[in-house]
């Protein structure tokens, strides 16, 4: 506690509380069981920095003219003849004492009132002119929501159906209502079909952002932990993805059939599920998964088609096979399809895979859901390497199970047995080891204190026909 | 832990090409690792030595603030005894740091030609690559060949001119070099990472490149090109087992040999889908050459370093003619030039695996020659 209070005196503090907030979203629940969990101000900003915007430097402003009254007052006391001494060294000693804690939780009262009278203001007009822009376009709306494998399956539609018509999707990670309006106020009328990410963070979240985006065609990817810690148990967040099939109420909706919570609510609604196997009038005949991609073949009816796609991992098949029976449904032809389909490759930071001197690491860092780890093992257990390395901090997020969550991980691991496995030390580490000793591992163990020194010279510790398989991310707001 | 200490620096050419190389390819990988204490010992271009944190990162180098920091700060000073003592200055007075393996990172003059290694082996401590006296042939081009000729390896053929005797009159040298068919390669004996080095096709330019190679070494040998060449090199670890890495060819560019340029200031394919920089970027790994040709250069290779009785790691480059397919020795490179992290890398062996490999190299010579008895006791001086 000393050391905490210690390290808020120093010039960098002003920075990194408005960091604080920023890397929280300005979400002040977030932010306050942050400022609260945080051990020493010293060491928040270790992955990432503050960035600069008008917001930011709003926020700095204020808070250096809070500082500059503090001093204003701390000068007034001492100068006054009112008081005797001792109450002077009184009130100056706490003002003192008491200026890091006044400065970051003074800091929410304007944050908060601005967002009262200006940005929700703002927020409501950007999403009501989207609305009403949207309204206006014919293009085929398809809104995509799950606990993870929204962005992979966004990416995946792109491709395939990018192939025979005109298809947008908001960029980056814009599955918020003010990112996807201010995508939607982009739009110039004339494409074919737009592809939404629902964000899920609370309940409601998911209902909000169908109504704004209107969709007609709906996709859910599957419910696991993620976000636990704010929606408090699974059910809530099973209801809060599944809001995407209460607004459809029977429009077609796609539900990954390989996800048992997906699944089982499916059964409530009109639905059509994929897997691995197929969807829809499509069946996988076989299919092959090496470091260079997927091989399958798939068949209707009336006929069949050899599909490559250069993403990793059979357990993407089941989304691939989503995307080639929407792309049917949408009147794509076959050879557009399988060009689609070949158009696929891996995303940013998703299965990844990058050669470093002759060694593969496959970075999935921003997988951060249960299903993703266990398919990124199982794809790790099914590649030839001269040896193995698996490296996670854990999953964040995932409130009251997360005992649980990181010993499946742990056992899951030992399952594998790569050679090397690397964690980076945090809250979850000892969880995870908990399930490597369950599962009598025997490689190679090691702790890392320093996480961004590791990956910032994974090329150090590599060699050719290695493979590296590194996921999950833990934000310095986990810390 | 065991401590290793990384000297680096030094009074030579290739003082800049040190401090690269200790800090990117030997303290990097040290401290990954995890399992050592790792101090940086930096000697300055005027030979003071110095040893602190600040040294081990590279942007304090490049910060031009170096020489104000060392004006400021005191020397580290080496004890003898029980191997090797770092005394190093602290803000309230000396510490002192028992050493348990050296390794050296200091490229050319003072220091890879065996000067340095000569005071550790006075010191007893354990230290990382060749010994003095393979080193010192090692760094001598002329003496390398003549040695590696005694055990019937053959190298191109060459002559040896001392710059004194051929400075006020050319036809001193031109009467050497009559043996030699142009074009030819001049080269200062005693230098690496090809500074000073020329490549002739006739007189003038033959006695213009003498003059330049006399600017940085007295010893100059001239060695006849080989033709249809193709030039590889070949990085070796061990002792008495040997690994080796694979034969890597340098490709060629306009200069038609791989200067000093290449080697480090052109980021390799021009930084064009290459992640490595200089050398490390422009070679075939491994050499794209018939198999055959493949294991005579492997087999040449490894007669070079028995010969010369490297131990640690050396990188052997040999010269090829690809017609008659004959293996030529050209010269040798111990520690550090000899590290060549991305080739062991494709070999299967990473950076991190490479550095301590080396260091349980050390500590295994070491072992093996405390068995030697170096003292006894007599009574020689009861006599006088």
């Amino acid at each position: 506690m000393i050391k905490k209070w210690i390290s808020a005196y120093r010039m960098s503090f002003i920075r990194t509380i408005v960091y604080m907030l920023q890397a929280s979203e300005y979400n002040l629940k977030d932010y306050f069981s942050w400022l609260i969990r945080v051990k020493s101000f010293k060491s928040v900003m270790y992955r990432k920095s503050l960035v600069l915007t008008t917001k930011t430097k709003l926020l700095l402003l204020i808070l250096w003219l809070m500082i500059a009254l503090g001093i204003l007052a701390a000068t007034v006391v001492g100068l006054s003849v009112q008081f005797p001494v001792i109450y002077k060294m009184f009130i100056l000693a706490a003002l003192f004492i008491l200026m890091p804690v006044l400065i970051s939780f003074g800091i929410t009262i304007p944050l908060w009132l601005g967002n009262i009278f200006i940005q929700k203001p703002r927020e409501k007009i950007i999403i009501s002119k989207a609305r009403s822009r949207l309204n206006d376009n014919k293009a085929i709306k398809i809104a995509i929501a799950g606990s993870f494998g929204k962005t992979t399956m966004r990416e995946i539609l792109l491709s395939v159906l990018g192939a025979g018509k005109s298809v947008v999707a908001p960029p980056g990670s814009y599955n918020t209502p003010m990112g996807v309006s201010k995508f939607i106020n982009t739009l110039s009328g004339s494409e074919d079909i737009i592809i939404f990410e629902l964000g899920e963070y609370y309940p409601g979240d998911v209902k909000f952002l169908a109504e704004i985006v209107k969709p007609d065609i709906g996709v859910i990817t599957g419910v696991n932990e993620a976000h636990l810690s704010k929606f408090k148990n699974i059910e809530n967040t099973q209801a809060t993805i599944f809001e995407l099939a209460d607004y459809l109420n029977g429009s077609k909706l796609y539900v990954n059939g390989e996800n048992e919570l997906a699944k089982q609510k499916s059964k409530f609604y009109d639905s059509v599920l994929y897997s691995s196997k197929g969807c829809g009038q499509w069946i996988v005949n076989s299919s092959s998964t090496s470091l260079s991609g997927i091989d399958f073949v798939v068949s209707n009816k009336v006929k069949s088609l050899n599909l490559h796609s250069n993403l990793l991992g059979s357990h993407l098949l089941g989304s691939l096979l989503c995307a080639i029976e929407i792309a049917h449904q949408l009147g794509l032809k076959d050879d557009e399809i399988i060009k689609g389909v070949a158009n696929t490759d891996s995303f940013e930071h998703r299965m990844q895979p990058k050669n470093i001197g002759g060694a593969i690491v496959i970075d999935d860092t921003y997988n951060g859901n249960f299903d993703g780890v266990i398919a990124g093992l199982n794809l790790l257990k099914s590649l030839k390497a001269k040896r193995k390395i698996y490296v996670t901090p854990g999953l964040v997020e995932q409130g009251s199970k997360s005992h649980e969550v990181h010993n499946k991980i742990g056992q899951k691991i030992g399952e594998v047995n790569p050679d090397i496995v690397v964690l980076m030390k945090n809250s979850v580490t000892g969880y995870i080891v908990e399930g490597l000793k369950k599962a009598q591992y025997e490689g190679s163990l090691r702790i890392e204190d320093d996480p961004k020194n590791f990956y910032e010279n994974i090329n150090m510790f590599v060699s050719k026909d290695d493979v590296v398989l590194m996921q999950n991310d833990w934000p310095d707001s986990y810390n | 832990m065991k401590t290793v200490a990384v000297i680096f620096g030094g009074r030579s050419t290739e003082h800049d090409i040190s401090i690269m190389t200790a800090i990117s390819s030997v303290i990097k990988p040290l401290e990954l690792s995890k399992d050592y204490i790792v101090h940086a010992v930096y000697i300055n271009k005027a030979g003071e030595w110095f040893s602190d944190a600040k040294l081990k990162d590279i942007k304090f180098f490049q910060s031009g603030n170096i020489n104000d920091w060392m004006n400021k700060t005191k020397s580290v000073r080496v004890l003898f005894k029980d191997g090797l003592t770092l005394i190093k200055p602290t803000k309230f007075g000396e510490s002192k740091i028992s050493v348990d393996i050296v390794f050296p990172a200091m490229h050319g003059t003072h220091g890879e030609d065996g000067e340095l290694m000569g005071l550790l082996e006075m010191s007893g401590v354990a230290f990382v690559g060749c010994d003095m006296t393979s080193s010192a042939i090692a760094m001598d081009k002329v003496l390398a060949k003549q040695v590696t000729q005694s055990d019937g390896i053959i190298s191109t053929p060459w002559v040896t001119i001392n710059y004194s005797s051929v400075a006020k009159s050319s036809d001193l040298a031109l009467q050497k070099i009559d043996s030699l068919k142009y074009p030819m390669f001049v080269k200062p004996a005693h230098l690496g990472s090809s500074i000073g080095i020329s490549r002739v096709k006739d007189q003038e330019q033959l006695i213009n490149a003498i003059e330049v190679a006399g600017h940085y070494d007295e010893k100059i040998i001239v060695e006849q090109e080989v033709s249809n060449l193709i030039e590889v090199t070949l990085p070796i670890i061990g002792n008495d087992e040997l690994t080796l890495a694979l034969l890597e060819r340098p490709i060629l560019k306009d200069e038609n040999f791989f200067g000093f340029e290449t080697k480090y200031m052109q980021g390799g394919k021009k930084g064009k889908n290459s992640d490595s920089k200089g050398s490390q970027g422009y070679s075939e790994l491994p050499a794209n050459i018939p198999k055959d040709i493949y294991r005579n250069a492997e087999e040449v290779g490894v007669a070079v370093y028995r010969s010369l009785g490297c131990s640690g790691i050396a990188r052997i480059d040999m010269l090829i003619d690809s017609k008659t397919k004959k293996v030529y020795f050209n010269e040798v490179n111990p520690l550090p030039g000899g590290l060549y992290a991305h080739n062991w890398r494709m070999k299967g062996i990473s950076p991190v695996e490479l550095v301590t490999k080396l260091v349980d190299l050390a500590i295994d010579k070491k072992n093996k020659d405390d068995k030697y008895q170096t003292s006894f006791n007599t009574s020689y001086l009861k006599q006088f």
